[in-house]
């Protein structure tokens, strides 16, 4: 150590420094307090033996002067003190002095005294060196959440969560949320919203779920159905995470225009369908492993459908908001939330929501994430399908007899194609291309599925859609056709696109033709959409409402659709 | 909570109690380990008896202990999993990849 000897007395001072330096510190000298002040500023010793009385500025008051020089660093000052001096020591070690040495001095006592000090110094100097790599991690670790919190408001882009059927609430526990909420519209106009919770919370939870937004994004927009994107979201998930790391999912798709809720629920809180007037109508119940843990393949994908018969809205959460618990630790609890639900009106439940649970919560922080969403549906539109009233829409055009389409794309589809491929996104990818970015996008969309949903059920499965009229009937619909899908050896299924033009006008013409026997298309031509209000036949009058014309050839299995494309 | 271990035949018994959450994620990691090194026990059981909670990170500490057993060539069962803890597995549907008796 570098110790600084201070002393008026030129004896004691010589006897101190060779003592210090027999013991193998190194020893510098001053003559009173000011020179000691000015010595230490100048040498910056480890460690100060002062006299206590000195002329010029005393003991006590320069080791005043510089311990407040010395801030956070410490500097031992030990006080050579003789007989008599005892309340003057006591004062001055009160006020930043750290110990004191009799004269006259003992050689063992300051070799032992100096041993305890190097001893402590040594531990100081661990722990400041120590709180400075904390510091330093503390700022790091900042540096990354507010990296991946940027990267997590541009993959969960707030502005893309906006839909006017859509409210939601998501609080984190940490500055970075392992829950997500994202939602989107497909081609064809359904509301896709995907709920979901990573383990934990905080940084690492957040990294879980960042790898599902791209797929849910992206596939929705190009009109997937939620188990494609399920299947998807299930690579992502086994592929970038360890294991022991899995996502909690629901993933909800609202159809208005067929009047229907499919809802996939791996590990989440059951999801509910609630009526306007607060009561609960449908539970979709966790039925499914969440996300990661088993292989795609092992994996059921099938959402549960519902169909709506008025308006309801779509209640879904994390077990965050449940689990909440109050300061004597009680939890929030799903009843409470219903409750409350029953007891208000729609347009205030969101805020009462918030209310009740920071009550409940009473100052006392949550734990876990917390998000929730109410998803409005089957609301009374002002017209009952998009477009449907459009002028033109419905006029029939004069098709001329001969016609030089402009561009053509067709396939056909076997049987082993018809089981595995969504075709649909596929063309649709194609027709993006074609058409631009407009609105006729989603009409497309939708009558490119109807069409093709029809030859594949009707027409190739031979599906008759009568049985979903009987009680249990969609369910026993939905299984009959996967059963038959997966059986399906013979068959096929072929999509003609072209592009027309007509007096000064663009017109999509679709052929849909089905290896099947065909059907009666006259009566199913008839009816309207308004009165098509069951649960078949919508398709169809839905197509034609969107379309100019529309009309069977041969036994019916081959359908012609115009569409005429909106600048 | 400290996990303990019984073993009586060729079982191994790991005993939870209280809180089962990222806090006991060490020692119920240790414990596992001893049973999964030891040769003589052919089945482990995780005792849920006295857990009154459980976390997701809990349920990740099982998917990453059925992994291990899986590749040890071992059983593992969850047992005793009353009220909440049966809550939570059912809600992950852990039923269709554990035995839960």
């Amino acid at each position: 150590m570098k110790i600084l000897v201070v002393d008026d007395t030129e004896a004691v001072l010589l006897l101190i420094s060779r003592f210090v330096e027999a013991l193998g510190h190194v020893a510098i000298v001053a003559r009173d307090g000011a020179e000691a002040l000015a010595t230490w500023r100048r040498d910056r010793p480890d460690l100060v033996l002062m006299d206590m009385m000195m002329p010029v500025m005393s003991g006590p008051e320069a080791a005043i002067a510089i311990k407040e020089e010395a801030g956070e660093s410490w500097v031992p000052v030990v006080f050579v003190t003789g007989i008599g001096e005892e309340n003057r020591l006591a004062e001055a070690i009160e006020r930043g002095g750290d110990g004191y040495i009799n004269k006259p001095v003992n050689f063992r006592v300051l070799e032992a005294k100096l041993k305890a000090f190097d001893r402590t110094l040594e531990l100081n100097r661990k722990v400041r060196e120590q709180s400075a790599k904390l510091a330093d991690y503390y700022d790091r670790a900042e540096e990354e959440k507010r990296v991946v919190r940027h990267l997590m408001e541009q993959m969960v882009n707030a502005e893309r969560l906006y839909d006017p059927q859509l409210d939601y609430w998501l609080t984190p526990a940490e500055s970075l949320s392992g829950d997500l909420i994202a939602a989107a519209r497909t081609p064809g106009q359904s509301l896709y919203v995907l709920l979901a919770d990573g383990i934990g919370h905080g940084l690492t939870a957040a990294l879980n779920v960042l790898p599902l937004t791209q797929p849910f994004y992206s596939m929705t927009e190009k009109g997937y159905a939620i188990s494609d994107i399920l299947t998807e979201m299930n690579n992502k998930v086994r592929q970038v995470l360890p294991v022991g790391r899995f996502v909690c999912v629901v993933l909800i798709a609202i159809d208005e225009a067929n009047g229907c809720v499919d809802v996939w629920n791996g590990g989440m809180p059951a999801v509910q369908l609630i009526d306007a007037d607060g009561t609960a109508r449908h539970l979709w119940k966790s039925s499914h492993l969440p996300l990661g843990i088993v292989p795609t393949e092992a994996m059921d994908v099938i959402p549960e459908r519902y169909y709506l018969d008025g308006p309801g809205t779509v209640l879904a959460y994390s077990d965050g908001l449940i689990e909440a618990r109050s300061p004597v630790g009680e939890a929030f609890g799903a009843q409470r939330l219903l409750d409350l639900i029953a007891r208000a009106q729609p347009k205030s439940w969101m805020g009462d929501v918030q209310q009740a649970l920071a009550e409940h919560l009473d100052g006392e922080l949550h734990h876990d994430d917390i998000s929730l969403i109410m998803a409005h549906c089957g609301l009374p539109r002002p017209t009952p399908v998009r477009g449907a009233m459009r002028d033109g829409a419905m006029v029939p055009i004069r098709l001329p007899s001969q016609i030089e389409p402009e561009w053509r794309y067709s396939m056909q589809l076997g049987a082993s194609e018809l089981r595995h491929i969504n075709t649909v996104p596929f063309m649709m990818s194609f027709i993006n291309k074609v058409l631009g970015q407009h609105e006729s996008q989603s009409d497309v969309f939708l009558i490119l599925t109807e069409l093709f949903v029809n030859a594949l059920d009707h027409g190739v499965l031979g599906l008759d859609s009568s049985i979903k009229r009987e009680p249990d009937g969609i369910e026993q619909y939905l299984v009959e056709r996967s059963h038959r899908l997966a059986a399906l050896n013979s068959g096929f299924v072929e999509i003609d696109l072209s592009g027309l033009h007509i007096e000064g006008e663009s017109y999509l013409h679709v052929v849909v033709k089905d290896s099947g026997t065909g059907f009666d298309a006259s009566t199913w031509l008839e009816t309207d959409l308004a009165t098509a209000g069951g649960l078949c036949g919508r398709g169809i009058a839905l197509v034609r409402s969107l379309c100019a014309t529309v009309f069977y050839r041969g036994s019916g299995n081959e359908v012609h659709a115009y569409y005429r494309v909106r600048e | 909570m400290t996990p303990t271990v019984e073993i009586e035949g060729d079982v191994g018994r790991v005993v939870l109690s209280g809180q089962f959450d990222f806090s006991a994620h060490r020692e119920f990691r240790q414990v596992c380990e001893t049973l999964i090194a030891d040769p003589s026990v052919k089945e482990v059981l995780v005792d849920f008896q006295n857990v009154n909670y459980l976390d997701s990170s809990a349920l990740g500490m099982l998917l990453l202990l059925k992994e291990k057993i899986g590749v040890a060539n071992k059983a593992l069962a969850l047992v005793n999993c009353r009220d909440t803890v049966k809550q939570v597995l059912e809600i992950a549907c852990f039923g269709k990849i554990f035995t839960i008796r």
